[in-house]
C-alpha cells in the first residue's frame, strides 16, 4: 500500500506539467510588460536632467544670445557627448526663453539676425526659413512650426536647461 | 542627412529641399608604426569635422559614408574611382558634392575632380579632447558651412 501512495496517476502527471509549463508561460508573457511599467523608474537619469550651461541669470538680457552645454546621449548603440545649443534671452514679460536652434523644417541651425534683409528674426540659412523671436515660424517659409523651447530652471543666480520641447508641450 | 535609415527615409519625402552631398575622403595606411598614429588621429577628426558640419547644414546636405583609400596608391587611379561615386551620388539628384579631406595630395588633382575639394589644413593636439582643437572645429565648421552656404 505505501508504493501505492507514492504513485502517481497518468492523469495526476498531466495535470502538473501542463500547469508547470501554462505556469512558465504566463509568467513569461507577464514579466516583459511588468519589466516595462516599471523602467523608467529603472533607466539611470542623464538625458532628461538639467544642465548648468555656464551661463548667470543677471547676464540674460532681452537680445537672444547662443549658449552651448555637453550632455551625455544614448542614442541607440552608442553613447556619446553632444553638444546642445539655445538661444537664450528675456521676453517683455521679463521672463527667459531658450529656444532651440534646431529649424523645425529639416533641422539646420538657425541663427538671431543671421539674414540682413530680416533684422529681430531667427534665420535658416538652408531654405530662408524665418522665425520671429518669440520663436513663432514666419508664414510663407518652409518651417511648419514653432522653434522647440528648452524647459529651464535657476539655481543660485545660474540657468540650467533640459530637454527641448515643441512649443505647448513643454 | 546621415547615412541611416530614419533620416535617409526622410531624405527620400523631401529630396527637392537636399541638394548637397558631404563626402569626406579618408587616407589609410597601416604600414609605418611611426606614421599611423597622426594618420588615425586625422581620421578620427575628420569624421568629427564631417559630422559637425553635417549638424549645422543637416537640411540641406547629405553626408555619405567616407571616401577610404590607401594613402600610397596613385592619385590618378583614385581620381577616376572618386568621379564615379560623384557620378553615382548627383545622378539623384544632387546639385553640389563637396570632397572634404585633410589630404593636400589631392590638391594636385582638383581640377578633374567633379566635386569640390575642400582641403583644410589638420590642427595637431595631444589629445582629441584637447579644448583647442574644440575651438578649432567651431571655427572651422563656421567657415565652411559659410562657404557651402556661398554655392547655394
Amino acid at each position: 500500500m505505501s508504493d501505492k501512495k507514492k504513485q502517481v496517476t497518468r492523469r495526476q502527471f498531466l495535470n502538473y506539467t501542463l500547469t508547470g509549463v501554462g505556469g512558465f508561460m504566463a509568467a513569461g508573457m507577464l514579466i516583459s510588460p511588468l519589466r516595462m511599467a516599471i523602467d523608467p523608474v529603472l533607466q539611470p537619469s542623464g538625458d532628461g536632467d538639467f544642465a548648468n550651461v555656464g551661463l548667470s541669470v543677471d547676464d540674460i538680457t532681452t537680445e537672444p544670445q547662443p549658449v552651448e552645454w555637453e550632455v551625455e546621449q544614448v542614442d541607440a548603440w552608442y553613447k556619446s557627448d553632444v553638444t546642445r545649443k539655445a538661444f537664450v534671452f528675456k521676453n517683455d514679460q521679463d521672463e527667459i526663453v531658450a529656444l532651440s536652434p534646431k529649424c523645425t523644417h529639416l533641422g539646420c541651425m538657425v541663427s538671431w539676425e543671421g539674414s540682413e534683409s530680416h533684422p529681430d528674426q531667427f534665420y535658416c540659412p538652408c531654405h530662408d526659413g524665418r522665425f520671429t523671436k518669440d520663436g513663432t515660424n514666419v508664414e510663407g517659409t518652409p518651417p511648419l512650426e514653432p522653434l522647440h523651447v528648452y524647459e529651464h530652471k535657476v539655481e543660485n543666480g545660474m540657468l540650467f536647461l533640459g530637454k527641448a520641447y515643441p512649443r505647448g508641450e513643454a | 542627412m546621415k547615412w541611416r535609415q530614419d533620416d535617409v527615409n526622410k531624405y527620400i519625402t523631401a529630396k527637392e529641399y537636399i541638394d548637397t552631398a558631404l563626402l569626406s575622403l579618408l587616407p589609410f595606411h597601416i604600414l609605418k608604426d611611426d606614421e599611423i598614429s597622426k594618420q588615425a588621429y586625422q581620421s578620427d577628426v575628420l569624421q568629427i569635422f564631417a559630422d559637425e558640419l553635417e549638424r549645422e547644414l543637416s537640411g540641406r546636405t547629405m553626408q555619405i559614408p567616407p571616401y577610404t583609400y590607401l594613402h600610397h596608391t596613385d592619385k590618378q587611379q583614385e581620381v577616376s574611382r572618386l568621379n564615379t561615386w560623384i557620378k553615382e551620388i548627383e545622378t539623384q539628384p544632387f546639385k553640389h558634392t563637396f570632397l572634404i579631406t585633410f589630404d593636400m595630395g589631392w590638391k594636385k588633382y582638383e581640377r578633374q575632380l567633379e566635386g569640390q575639394l575642400i582641403w583644410l589644413p589638420v590642427i595637431q593636439v595631444d589629445h582629441i579632447h584637447d579644448n583647442e582643437l574644440k575651438r578649432w572645429m567651431h571655427e572651422n565648421v563656421k567657415q565652411v558651412s559659410e562657404l557651402i552656404r556661398s554655392y547655394w
